[in-house]
């Protein structure tokens, strides 16, 4: 996040359409290991929507005798319940991956909103909107986060919103800085000299320049966010005990470690898997949308 | 300076109080009744109206957050609904083991960092390789990592102990300054021993903050060894060694001094996590208990004692880097 350019003005051209499409055609400028990362992003999402229909057995249905080894029959073995590992590992990277995409949006739309109308009214607004946000941006966030939910009690829809109301004031620094600088760009004083409104102005012709850095932060912060929720998930701040999280089941499969491995091991690893392939495919947008 | 210096602390007792605020609005507006927990299922309504007035949950909410603070100025965080001690007594208990973990953690994040940071800078195949690592190391799970190292380190070589801070059963749970309390008394044997307990969990804790510092310090140290003084000094013949210390490090360190002070923050929250996996007994264990059995005042005591302490070692880095750059001190 700190490489992310902020009140950088080439942003506002990547909003014509005209440069949207050479963009793309920039494709060609990264690395085979940049292409790869992009790719494997848009594999796992893709895999993960259809997740259900790849993997054999439910989330919570019992196919075995508990402590089934690995390849016993099933791909993974079986838990200390008899379900399927491999089926609870995949319907937990699942929950995990649309987890922290949702958790971004949020925390996106909450700074981008703040960000905007700080960028765009300036003034007191803008100080004390700032201020509210380096505020909570010197607050250990996953710490708060901790203590609402142990507050609210457990359950994913909390988590989430706990951990998204951390997360804003990153974004509303970006989305402020670039608003600052491209509001002061011929295109926008053109539109407010033609008689376009206030918040038309702020929308149709600054707000889209500033997606490409958001853009940026969003895909660097996807692994972050991740090992986030895994870790309230370890302790037990995430869904409520049957359903399949990677964090829990870790934290579950830790008591039978040196009898039957895989059952922490499986989810572990996953969670791995997904941390570098975001990562990966973050640093590769950056290196796609910054020059 | 001066008055940069009284603006930095003012702006970090702000961020304290936005932190108070924070954990007194959790514990007031959100549905958990505390009182209704300290007594559990069967109290009367009279008990519960007298504890109440006793707490002062019947004043208005304004007056309840300055007794709030009133009582956390004389260090009174409530009692532990688990343990029926004042969570103070219980978290002056558990610090000390937990401070031993994040020095030792960042000691060798340090190092590591520092490791990395010089690597990076290397130019060929190593650099690479370095950021393919670094990566990695970053995309990791502490816990992940943690019972890797549990498998292989002590099950597969048995060359460090699973957990704990001992060998010795009857100091097992002891929760002080161990490690400094035996290399204080010159017991060669024991600081040995607190060592080796020490050293798998301070290393997978210290695992992402290590990665951060490198990447800050060859961000940095990047951009310097393009500047004139570097060249000059090259070409007035100092060895590549010289060049890299005394222009290159010393100039990067303000940068890498500010990362290392938000990864102290990141440690904090890493903590809890490690000290689970390897039964450390500190804070972190402390507070999983704690959400086990949905003991508010704990929790919130802990987040309390981590989260003051992030903001607090952060304002203490910024002004660190103050003293060690004067220019930043004409900024602002």
């Amino acid at each position: 996040m700190t490489d992310t350019q902020v009140g950088g003005l080439e942003s506002d051209e990547a909003a014509s359409r005209g440069q949207a499409a050479a963009r793309v055609g920039r494709l060609s400028t990264i690395g085979w290991p940049e292409r790869v990362a992009l790719v494997a992003f848009a594999a796992v999402t893709v895999a993960l929507v259809l997740a259900p229909w790849l993997v054999g057995a439910g989330e919570l249905e019992i196919v075995d005798d508990p402590f089934r080894g690995v390849l016993d029959d099933q791909l993974l073995g079986t838990d200390d319940q008899g379900r399927d590992v491999w089926a609870r590992t995949v319907f937990g990277m699942r929950a995990s991956w649309f987890s922290a995409v949702l958790v971004i949006a949020i925390g996106a739309l909450i700074g981008g909103a703040i960000g905007l109308v700080a960028g765009f009214a300036g003034g007191w607004v803008d100080t004390i909107l700032m201020r509210l946000t380096d505020a909570v941006l010197a607050l250990p966030g996953p710490l708060v986060a901790l203590a609402v939910v142990a507050a609210t009690g457990s359950g994913l829809r909390n988590t989430l919103l706990a951990v998204a109301a951390t997360w804003w004031p990153w974004y509303a620094r970006i989305v402020r800085g670039q608003v600052f600088a491209l509001s002061r760009r011929p295109h926008v004083e053109a539109a407010r000299m033609g008689g376009v409104g206030r918040v038309r102005t702020a929308v149709v012709h600054v707000l889209p320049g500033t997606l490409g850095p958001v853009i940026v932060a969003a895909s660097l912060d996807v692994g972050a966010v991740i090992l986030v929720l895994a870790g309230l998930s370890f302790l037990g701040l995430g869904s409520p005990a049957p359903a399949a999280e990677l964090g829990a089941m870790t934290a579950r499969g830790l008591t039978y470690l040196f009898n039957a491995p895989w059952i922490a091991l499986a989810p572990g690893t996953a969670l791995f898997a997904l941390g570098v392939v975001a990562n990966f495919a973050g640093d590769a947008t950056r290196d796609l949308l910054e020059d | 300076m001066r008055r940069i210096v009284i603006t930095r602390i003012v702006s970090m007792f702000g961020v304290l109080m936005l932190l108070t605020l924070a954990i007194f609005l959790i514990q007031n507006v959100l549905p958990a009744d505390p009182v209704r927990s300290y007594f559990g299922r069967n109290a009367t309504a009279e008990q519960l109206e007298a504890k109440r007035q006793e707490l002062g949950y019947d004043k208005p909410i304004a007056v309840q957050y300055v007794n709030f603070l009133g009582r956390l100025v004389e260090l009174d965080l409530g009692t532990s609904l688990r343990t029926r001690r004042p969570v103070t007594t219980d978290l002056a208990d558990f610090i000390p083991a937990t401070f031993e973990l994040a020095a030792a953690s960042l000691a060798i994040a340090g190092v590591l960092g520092v490791a990395l940071g010089l690597l990076g800078t290397r130019r060929g195949v190593g650099t690479g390789a370095v950021r393919l690592v670094s990566v990695m190391w970053s995309s990791a799970p502490t816990f992940f990592v943690g019972l890797l190292g549990i498998l292989l380190l002590y099950r597969r070589l048995g060359w460090l102990p699973p957990g704990g801070r001992t060998s010795n059963t009857l100091e097992a749970t002891s929760t002080g300054f161990l490690f400094f309390g035996r290399l204080l008394r010159f017991e060669l044997a024991g600081v040995w021993d607190a060592a080796r307990h020490l050293l798998m969990p301070a290393t997978v804790l210290a695992l992402g903050p290590s990665v951060a510092i490198g990447r800050t310090l060859r961000g940095s140290l990047r951009d310097i060894l393009r500047d004139d003084q570097v060249r000059t000094a090259r070409a007035k013949g100092l060895t590549e060694r010289a060049v890299l210390v005394r222009h290159g490090l010393r100039n990067a360190l303000g940068p890498t001094l500010s990362m290392a002070g938000l990864q102290i923050g990141l440690l904090l929250a890493g903590v809890i996590v490690v000290e689970v996996v390897f039964s450390w007994p500190g804070l972190g264990q402390y507070l999983d208990q704690s959400i086990d059995r949905a003991d508010f005042p704990a929790i919130l005591g802990v987040v309390m004692v981590l989260g003051a302490s992030y903001v607090v070692i952060n304002t203490v880095v910024d002004l660190l880097q103050l003293a060690a750059d004067p220019r930043l001190r004409s900024q602002r």
